[in-house]
């Protein structure tokens, strides 16, 4: 691993030179919280934050995206049931430009790391791929707040997944390198000192401060969580959350590994053109499982609620290889009625004991 | 292009503001494509002919004196499709928080010591249009928003079914990137409001009133339970729904 040492007055230079060359994303404050947004000045920055609301997934899998424009040449046009007609004009749309991703915290790398693997899986995902490819990442050391629970599923630091991680050390930043594209970048725009051993000392010292700070936690092994899940089918934990869920979709919506999409088109008012695009969709909606006829495979919300705690805990396991709940704890910040994805787990884990 | 079998539409207004006629009006960048589509019959607002030979009939307001029954039911006769266009016809909006009160302190606080003299302003509980009719598609909200309106046209001029939101204001909250309205020490009942907004009040720094109507199935217990815990009565709470709410919340009982 390579180290550079970073005095702290240099990190505005460091993305006065990035702006130059990318469209920066990092922490900015919105209404008193920390959001994602446009840097366009080291001074948007904020850098020491607690989490934030969405992740940064947003900037590699936007909200809404269009896929591809069509055109139908034929006349009379409308797209007919039948199919296309004549002279039909369809373009892929992948629209992707140079961008950092400027302080991101070692879950949401985890989570963009998981993220890479689900959208290069089968058919490849262009506009993801050409997005991620365009895309430098650059980290930040963290603190927990009282939701934060990565400690419990390994994601509290990252070796890889990231061009450049900043550990505040005080009095400036050690840059861990973690790419190529990274040390690059690190050199053409700012001025790095080597890094002490004493300094690297500082790295190991505020991961251990960091490690005693957790509040929230899963009371069991990360590696065991697929196993609790799998037995925990017919808990009546399931019924008990589903009661008191709106199904509104916000657990699914701020999570930086959910990347479930609804794809929608919309053609124009001459009914010759239009554009297929696709939107965030979430599994606690009630019409998510919805299917041609009316019929819902996940009828309830206790139903929904199960599927997407299993899609982070089992499901995807068996798929991906790496739990997909990162412990980033966004989904118990923005839960209304307090569903706590740490606590039903913990839940789950005492039922399970009380089993065996 | 001349097209002979271009479909008829009309538009009708009952007891509202016609703000929602007057956002599909101003749908101007599309107006020309929309008009080679299909022959305006009738639209008060916006032209001076008067035919009854529509097929699709969007219909705005609420009914609330009885000769509206009648010309409800006899534009539902005439026209194969109706659309209930935004919140008054489609939930029965603003014009249901009369409804609570006696008719006769509705006219005095509107209209004063005027209110005994004139007649006509005897009216029945307002409602939306289904409690009268039946009603084939919704464009919801107060006003609808020009791009729904646009959509439900568009997919009954091809014959698809319109994709109306069945999600709560949160999705779209989410996706705008907003804070949450309750994190700013705020409530509101976006959370089993019909979504397809974009969130547009709470992104102005707003709350949601659920201008659009409940989500099909949506959780009010937990919501009044939500209410409770970030200070509101029972009553507060359930008062939130007013606005907009009033004949889901009330129907006609309170008259």
């Amino acid at each position: 691993m390579e180290y550079r040492t970073l005095p702290k007055k240099r990190i505005a230079s460091f993305v006065t030179g990035l702006l130059k060359e990318f469209k920066v994303y990092g922490p900015v404050k919105k209404d008193g919280f920390p959001m994602y947004g446009e840097i366009t000045s080291p001074k948007d920055l904020y850098l020491l934050h607690t989490p934030t609301h969405l992740s940064p997934k947003q900037y590699l899998f936007p909200q809404k995206e269009t896929l591809l424009r069509f055109k139908s040449g034929a006349n009379p046009p409308p797209l007919s049931p039948s199919g296309g007609g004549q002279g039909e004009d369809i373009a892929p749309v992948v629209e992707a430009e140079n961008q950092v991703l400027f302080g991101v915290h070692s879950c949401d790398i985890h989570a963009l790391r998981l993220l890479d693997r689900v959208f290069a899986y089968g058919p490849p995902d262009a506009n993801y791929l050409r997005r991620r490819e365009k895309t430098a990442i650059i980290g930040v050391d963290c603190m927990p707040d009282k939701y934060c629970f990565c400690k419990s599923v390994n994601t509290t630091t990252a070796d890889s997944g990231f061009d450049l991680f900043l550990h505040d050390i005080g009095s400036g930043f050690i840059v861990e390198i973690g790419t190529q594209k990274g040390k690059a970048l690190l050199h053409k725009h700012t001025k790095s000192k080597k890094t002490t051993a004493k300094e690297i000392r500082k790295i190991v010292e505020f991961k251990n401060k960091k490690a005693e700070l957790f509040v929230a936690k899963i009371n069991a092994e990360a590696s065991t969580l697929p196993l609790i899940y799998s037995g925990s089918y017919f808990s009546p934990v399931w019924e008990k959350i589903g009661k008191i869920c709106y199904g509104c979709g916000s657990c699914n919506h701020v999570c930086p590994t959910c990347y479930c999409f609804d794809v929608r088109d919309e053609i124009k008012a001459n009914l010759t053109e239009g554009e297929r695009y696709r939107v965030w969709d979430a599994c606690l909606l009630e019409d998510f499982a919805k299917v041609a006829g009316g019929h819902s495979f996940r009828k309830t919300r206790a139903e929904r609620l199960r599927h997407r705690f299993n899609r982070k805990f089992q499901y995807q396991v068996d798929k991906f290889g790496g739990l997909f709940c990162v412990g980033c704890g966004r989904c118990i910040r923005t839960c209304l009625v307090n569903i706590n994805i740490a606590e039903v787990t913990n839940e789950l884990i005492e039922e399970s004991n009380r089993r065996r | 292009m001349k097209n002979k079998q271009k479909p008829k539409i009309a538009f009708f207004s009952f007891t509202c503001c016609e703000g929602c006629q007057l956002q599909a009006l101003s749908c101007e960048d599309e107006l020309p494509d929309v008009l080679s589509l299909v022959d305006i019959v009738n639209f008060r607002e916006a032209i001076d002919e008067k035919r009854d030979d529509y097929e699709i009939a969007f219909i705005e307001g609420s009914v609330s004196r009885t000769q509206e029954i009648e010309e409800v039911k006899k534009i539902r006769e005439k026209a194969k499709i109706v659309v209930a266009l935004g919140a008054c016809s489609s939930t029965g909006g603003l014009n249901c928080l009369k409804n609570r009160f006696p008719m006769e302190e509705v006219k005095k606080i509107v209209y004063g010591d005027k209110a005994k003299k004139y007649k006509h302003l005897d009216t029945i509980p307002a409602r939306p249009i289904d409690a009268v009719i039946p009603v084939d598609y919704y464009i919801h909200g107060c006003p609808i928003t020009k791009s729904e309106f646009l959509h439900v046209l568009k997919s009954l001029l091809l014959g698809k079914k319109p994709e109306i939101p069945n999600y709560p204001v949160c999705v779209d909250c989410k996706l705008a990137g907003n804070i949450c309205v309750f994190e700013k020490g705020m409530t509101c009942v976006g959370t089993v409001t019909r979504a397809g907004c974009s969130a547009i009040c709470i992104t102005y720094g707003c709350i949601c009133w659920g201008c659009r109507g409940l989500i099909d199935n949506p959780n009010i217990e937990a919501h009044e339970e939500t209410l409770k815990r970030y200070g509101l009565t029972a009553e507060g709470a359930l008062s939130k729904f007013d606005l907009y709410g009033g004949w889901e919340r009330h129907g006609e009982k309170k008259q």
